[in-house]
């Protein structure tokens, strides 16, 4: 599809469930973030770097500004939050810029699928 | 005592910046993460997590707190950090976002182990000249005062200096600070600020543990919570909830133990004094002091009512005006059992 090991920014709700629907069976990451956000600038970079190391899981990124109802629908509250969604159900949650915690929790709801074909 | 131990007790400053334009947007949350970083590491500190919402951003330190919003900045550092070696580069960076500041205050209690300190904090005549040699002039009223208590250990010092008079009207919104030192902290309650061994944990995992395992979660329920437990023992966190944070850091070692809790206060906010009680209680102290600026005395009276609730005694109650800052109420308390002065 091209976009794997990028983290995709969702613009739109139907691009948002459009990702959601092509992302079953796979884990998805979703960064919720904002602009005005420092903490979320800061760890941009290394959520960068875990869509490159990880192409078998999905990494999205939603502006809270831009979609306002997605966020607020899944209950973010403070940024960065991150989600981590298995058939479009939240299986985990950081608040926080945490780069430890981030990669840890991941690694955990990854599974070991990252030589996928 | 201990002969040489942790620094628990922080230096706090806070810095105050305005513009010309009357637009000012995001203003100094726009900084550059790096630039920021340059100016911890001036202090001697660095970022272990992070969390913002749509007033401010909050940065907690490897030692201490940073909360950056539009217009203020407030940073409050332990152990031997340089703290005041960040006024001169944070005047800077704001000045690059054509914000120019208009009041700084520095606070701290009483070091336990003040022959450690570095300069400029040798002494708290040094950090005076220190600040004066490097605000500008423009901040013209200005006053430094040590604040005594009854306990000898335990005083508050206050740098204070404003290009404007202090007023409610510079004070709109009614927003106090209220700083809470304790020592000789509960053993037993102090234990839950020690990591386990090979605990497969993680700073951020142990650090949330700590939060809900101690009841620090429920200080202010509305309050979103990053957190951090160091290794092998100490804790922090900060609190975010609207445009109010709290913060909380702990050095549960024997013989040096010390805990702080901070939180800023509107009078359109009634439950500070229930915060600081239920603060109080996470930690069993031994002794306790509360300083608070810019409350009313009306918030600093219920503070000391809730406090003494739990089995503290006031020993000591003072106040000191600030020309731009406004009053600084400085109490002391110690358990019944322990009264020693």
């Amino acid at each position: 599809m091209g976009e794997e090991g990028q983290v995709i920014s969702c613009h739109t709700v139907d691009a948002w469930n459009q990702q959601i629907q092509n992302g079953k069976n796979k884990l998805i990451v979703v960064d919720f973030a904002a602009s005005w956000c420092g903490p979320c600038r800061a760890i941009a970079p290394f959520v960068s770097e875990l869509a490159k190391k990880m192409p078998h899981v999905i990494f999205l990124k939603v502006d809270v500004d831009e979609l306002k109802e997605i966020a607020s629908d899944w209950g973010v509250e403070a940024m960065p939050t991150f989600l981590l969604l298995k058939d479009g159900k939240t299986v985990a949650k950081v608040v926080g810029a945490k780069k430890e915690d981030l990669q840890q929790t991941i690694n955990k709801h990854a599974g070991n699928s990252s030589s996928s074909a | 005592m201990a002969v040489s131990g942790f620094e628990g007790f922080e230096k706090r400053l806070e810095l105050q910046f305005s513009s010309h334009d009357p637009v000012i947007g995001i203003g100094l949350r726009q900084l550059d993460f790096k630039s920021v970083e340059q100016v911890l590491h001036q202090v001697q500190c660095t970022v272990v997590s992070a969390l913002g919402n749509q007033h401010f951003d909050s940065y907690v330190l490897s030692e201490s707190s940073l909360f950056v919003y539009p217009t203020k900045i407030i940073i409050k550092t332990c152990g031997t950090t340089q703290l005041l070696k960040s006024v001169q580069p944070f005047i800077h960076l704001a000045t690059t976002l054509n914000l120019h500041i208009t009041e700084l205050r520095y606070t701290r209690g009483s070091f336990i182990f003040p022959q450690a300190q570095p300069h400029p904090h040798t002494s708290f005549q040094q950090e005076v000249v220190y600040l004066e040699d490097n605000i500008p002039t423009s901040l013209c009223y200005r006053k430094a005062s040590v604040i005594p208590s009854k306990l000898t250990s335990h005083s508050w010092h206050v740098f204070s200096a404003g290009a404007v008079e202090y007023s409610d009207n510079v004070n709109p919104l009614d927003l106090y600070t209220v700083e809470v030192c304790m020592t000789e902290l509960d053993q037993t309650l102090d234990r839950k600020f020690f990591r386990h061994p090979n605990d497969g944990k993680n700073g951020d995992s142990a650090g949330r543990e700590m939060t809900e395992m101690t009841g620090i979660n429920r200080i202010n329920l509305n309050s979103q919570i990053c957190d951090f437990a160091f290794d092998p023992c100490g804790y922090s966190m900060n609190g975010i909830d609207g445009d109010r944070y709290s913060t909380i850091h702990v050095t549960p070692e024997d013989g040096f133990s010390y805990a702080s809790f901070e939180c800023v206060g509107s009078v359109y906010n009634d439950d500070m004094a229930d915060m600081v009680k239920k603060a109080v209680k996470v930690f069993g102290p031994g002794t306790v002091s509360v300083a608070t600026t810019a409350a009313s005395h009306d918030i600093c009276t219920r503070i000391k009512a809730t406090v003494e609730q739990i089995g503290m005694k006031c020993r000591s109650y003072s106040m000191d005006e600030f020309p731009a800052a406004g009053t600084v109420v400085f109490q002391t308390f110690t358990t019944r059992r322990n009264y020693r002065i």
